[in-house]
């Protein structure tokens, strides 16, 4: 018997789960109730398998495709599950304001380097020149020292930047409709919000933004 | 879920009835896929367009005052501001389709069919490649 993604699945109370019957190993085995845990169905029939398609073993399946459902729902820790409509309402909420704080923190890192990097340094330095004078080279350079405060705040922002861009990346990859829809309106509203009064030339090269 | 690379003609992308298993199937899907990859770096660049028109039709104060100050109220005359409005409103439109676009990409990369993989590529690749000049050109 084998569970391809693309056989049928069961979907209790508007979750849409593809349970298998190997990997039955839930961390949140609570919330289902008994008759969902899956013995033989020898009279289940399935399509046949992809080729070259592999299961973890143990693992529980994911969803693949996009579904609107408000139980059973993991939201990034193990700790946080969805169940209720009011839970997905605030998580909802919770997403939304995730995804502004991420347009706006890019937003504030672009102004923060703006400022920081004002200064420009000139260095002089002599260089032989053609016939055996002295010439005396200007350069001239623009940007932070690596040790200073503003470099320091860069780099933490990045990184909290950084932690934000997977968390909203894996709350999308939960294929829930409700999430992924407050994902992309809370990033067009921060950005609406934030970038209202940026008028800097856009670097459209940068990929992951 | 698979966790690594495979060549196959069987996919399930993004939604249900998005479901293949024929070559024929896949082959339109994969161009669908590059198609979006495409629009994709089509709407990067819109937005670099609109920016650079607003900047041109509506021309922020250069004061130092403007500068320091950007919560400062009322910038300009109220036709100023509401042309400046509605670039932003597209602007920021575009960059909610950027977003879903980019993050759809994401998960269709992650069903992880190499052939799904090499049309994105291939999209990101001639997209960029055909609408990078012309940022250049204005």
């Amino acid at each position: 018997m084998d569970c391809s993604p693309f056989g049928e699945d069961w979907s209790p109370g508007g979750s849409r789960w593809k349970i298998c019957p190997w990997n039955i190993k839930m961390s949140h085995d609570s919330h289902m109730n008994s008759s969902m845990l899956p013995t033989m169905h020898p009279d289940h029939h399935h399509t046949t398998a992809a080729s070259g398609h592999d299961h973890g073993s143990g693992m529980m399946m994911m969803a693949m495709t996009f579904h609107f459902s408000y139980e059973n729902v993991p939201l990034l820790f193990s700790g946080l599950t969805i169940n209720t409509p009011g839970e997905m309402a605030g998580a909802f909420v919770a997403v939304f304001f995730l995804a502004m704080f991420y347009e706006g923190l890019k937003i504030a890192r672009e102004c923060l380097l703006r400022k920081s990097q004002v200064s420009i340094r000139y260095n002089s330095m002599p260089v032989p020149g053609p016939n055996g004078t002295i010439l005396m080279e200007t350069h001239k350079t623009v940007g932070q020292q690596m040790l200073s405060f503003p470099h320091l705040l860069q780099t933490v922002l990045h990184i909290i930047q950084v932690v934000v861009s997977y968390f909203l990346m894996l709350i999308f990859m939960t294929y829930n409709g409700y999430l992924c829809i407050a994902v992309a309106a809370g990033a067009g509203m921060g950005y609406f919000f934030f970038s209202w009064k940026k008028a800097v030339v856009v670097d459209i090269t940068e990929h992951c933004h | 879920m698979a966790m690594t690379f495979f060549f196959s003609d069987r996919v399930v992308l993004l939604f249900d009835f998005w479901s293949v298993h024929t070559p024929a199937g896949l082959a339109l899907s994969v161009l669908v896929v590059a198609l979006l990859s495409v629009l994709y770096e089509v709407v990067k660049m819109g937005k670099a367009r609109v920016l650079r028109r607003a900047l041109l039709a509506v021309p922020p104060s250069l004061s130092r005052e403007a500068l320091l100050e950007p919560d400062e109220g009322d910038g300009g005359h109220g036709a100023t501001q509401g042309r400046w409005f509605q670039f932003h409103v597209a602007q920021t439109l575009l960059h909610v389709v950027q977003v879903v676009l980019g993050y759809a990409l994401m998960l269709a990369v992650m069903s992880y069919n190499a052939w799904v993989f090499l049309g994105v590529l291939a999209g990101s690749t001639i997209g960029y490649f055909v609408v990078y000049p012309l940022l250049r050109v204005d």
